[in-house]
């Protein structure tokens, strides 16, 4: 079991998310999508595993490195 | 010693030079004493013997320049003890493949010079010699301060800056592949020898880089701050992009060195290593059909794309935490090295900002010195712009990697898969080359996007319109159609556009062909003109 932490690629916001904590997901899975320069960033699970954490919520600001959620793989 | 009659004095005398050689190896193989190296043990460092074993092919290493160091010696000039020179160096293999290595032993007095006859390594060093006129890369294992005050004491006067120069590092990145791990704390010499290298590796939190470490820095600006903040991998690697991979261990930093030589040629005058494939050139992977979303603002993941083209497994991405925007990975097509440009759709759409011009220029010499094509996937919407942008000079940084696209001479395919965009998507090209330019279906291209464009080009006329919002709207619909690829391919302003799916087999193929242009242009290559 090892925590891996998704990071932000960019500075924008978070539009959708679309996944809950406690989710399986695999790798490639879209968890969430942010908006930045009016493109839709896909933030994808870099491993399989569980969701245990989501840190932020729809329309907050995010900054570039930041943890945005956390999964269990 | 046996005392026997019939043996000759001079014979007694070569036992004795033979015993005071294995004396003397085994004080080399001792370094600082047991209590430096446990030290350097704690602080989570491996010794510079350790390093040497971890990295090289077993039992490989041959070291030159074994006995230097300071002997003390008894009344009757008897060796007594030595301490060892405080760099170790030598000729090693890498996956059977000769390279120079050595290394600063932090163990005794920190690594930094001593008063030898011929300095051992660092800048000007007998081993940069060794590389030099062998012709075969070099590894520098860095884990020193470099120079040191008590040096004005020992020599009577201060030494001008260059007297042990940089000279013979500067030559050989024109001629053999030059790889640095930074393992310990480096700053003055050694830190300016890890820069001047091909590729460069640090670990995190037991390694720190800069111009000049914290006491330093109090001193002349009063700054306090500690040694991992100023110039920790977060710093060096992620934020400045002085060092270009971060290593999780000194093992891990040892493994992506071996990987980095793997695709490299002993020197300029040779090709890169082609190795069996592992993969079927003719595999099209269904999943590249619907890769990129059909919404032309949605991003998709880039590195993923290119994984399933090149071959399994082969990537290596360099700098993969600097200048995000674009990445930049040595791969392999059919066993044949390839130097991977792409633009990263996730990173504020692949604009290039300056990091990323920076980080894709490195490569682009990389590989064009060693002989390794390029392949371009491009998805650029131009430069980046705004305040933060143009403060970091992204135009001028930009145009520079416009410029040494310009100059490149290694064969080079450029694949759009989406957008090609403005002065960024020229860095994408090399007109030297045949200037190969493939296309997925999805691509479209121009000066600038027709969305947005519209507004600047035809401002009078929406202006002047009862509703400028729809009149925007409607010269962009009438537009839209000419930016269709096809309408390129009609004109052969793009050679071909191509299935998805079939960008393997075909990228195979050019690269294939590219290896018999490759044996012509080795050698150094020279690149004159002022950059921009």
């Amino acid at each position: 079991m090892a925590k891996v932490e998704i990071i932000s690629p960019v500075t924008g916001t978070v539009w959708k998310v679309e996944r809950a904590v406690g989710d399986k997901v695999q790798e490639g899975d879209v968890i969430m999508i942010l908006e930045s320069m009016k493109m839709e960033i896909p933030v994808e699970a870099e491993e399989a595993g569980v969701i245990t954490e989501i840190k932020v919520e729809p329309g907050v600001s995010v900054e570039e490195d930041q943890v945005l959620c956390v999964i269990e793989s | 010693m046996s005392a026997s009659p019939i043996e000759s004095p001079a014979q007694s005398d070569t036992d004795d030079r033979l015993k005071e050689l294995q004396f003397r190896r085994s004080e080399a193989l001792k370094m600082g004493g047991a209590d430096a190296i446990e030290r350097q043990h704690q602080a989570g460092r491996l010794t510079v013997r350790e390093r040497l074993d971890a990295l090289v092919d077993a039992g490989s290493f041959k070291e030159i320049g074994s006995l230097a160091g300071t002997g003390k010696y008894d009344d009757h000039n008897r060796v007594v003890s030595v301490t060892p020179a405080p760099y170790v160096a030598g000729l090693a293999k890498i996956d059977g493949r000769s390279v120079a290595i050595g290394g600063e032993d932090f163990t005794v007095r920190g690594g930094t010079t001593f008063g030898s006859a011929r300095r051992k390594g660092g800048q000007g060093g007998f081993v940069e010699d060794l590389a030099y006129h062998y012709r075969i890369p070099l590894i520098n294992l860095i884990d020193g301060a470099g120079g040191s005050v008590t040096s004005i004491k020992r020599r009577g006067h201060s030494v001008f800056p260059g007297v042990h120069g940089f000279e013979r590092s500067v030559e050989l990145l024109g001629r053999v592949p030059v790889a640095s791990a930074v393992l310990g704390t480096a700053a003055g010499g050694p830190a300016g020898r890890a820069i001047l290298s091909h590729f460069s590796v640090m670990v995190r939190g037991t390694s720190q880089i800069f111009a000049a470490g914290p006491p330093v820095v109090k001193r002349s600006l009063g700054q306090v701050i500690d040694k991992d903040k100023l110039g920790g991998s977060s710093i060096a690697v992620d934020k400045s992009g002085a060092i270009h991979n971060v290593a999780a261990s000194e093992q891990d930093a040892f493994d992506q060195i071996r990987r980095f030589l793997s695709f490299m040629p002993a020197n300029v005058w040779e090709l890169p290593p082609v190795v069996a494939g592992n993969d079927p050139v003719d595999r099209c992977d269904e999943r590249l059909a619907r890769i990129v979303p059909e919404k032309r603002t949605q991003a998709y993941n880039m590195h993923r794309l290119v994984r399933m083209v090149v071959d399994e497994g082969s990537d290596f991405e360099i700098q993969p935490s600097f200048g995000k925007s674009v990445i930049t990975m040595l791969a392999r097509l059919n066993g044949r090295p390839v130097g991977v440009i792409a633009n990263n759709p996730m990173v504020y759409g692949g604009a290039m900002d300056a990091a990323a011009a920076r980080k894709q220029i490195h490569f682009m010499e990389l590989c064009d010195t060693f002989h390794i094509p390029l392949v371009f996937f491009v998805d650029v919407p131009g430069f980046m712009v705004g305040l933060k942008a143009e403060e970091e000079g992204t135009l001028r940084e930009g145009m520079r990697a416009v410029y040494v696209a310009g100059q490149l001479t290694v064969p080079t395919v450029t694949l759009v898969i989406r957008k090609c965009y403005g002065m960024a998507g020229m860095a994408t090209c090399n007109k030297n080359d045949i200037d190969l330019k493939l296309a997925w279906p999805t691509a479209e291209w121009g000066s600038l996007p027709v969305e947005g464009g519209v507004a600047a080009a035809y401002r009078r006329e929406i202006m002047a319109a009862a509703d400028p919002a729809a009149k925007e709207r409607e010269i962009e619909a009438e537009l839209k159609p000419y930016a269709s690829p096809f309408r390129t391919a009609e004109a052969f302003a793009v050679e071909e556009i191509i299935d998805p799916r079939e960008t393997r087999p075909i990228l195979c193929e050019f690269i294939e062909l590219a290896q018999h242009r490759l044996g012509h242009g080795v050698g150094m290559k020279t690149r004159s003109g002022v950059q921009p």
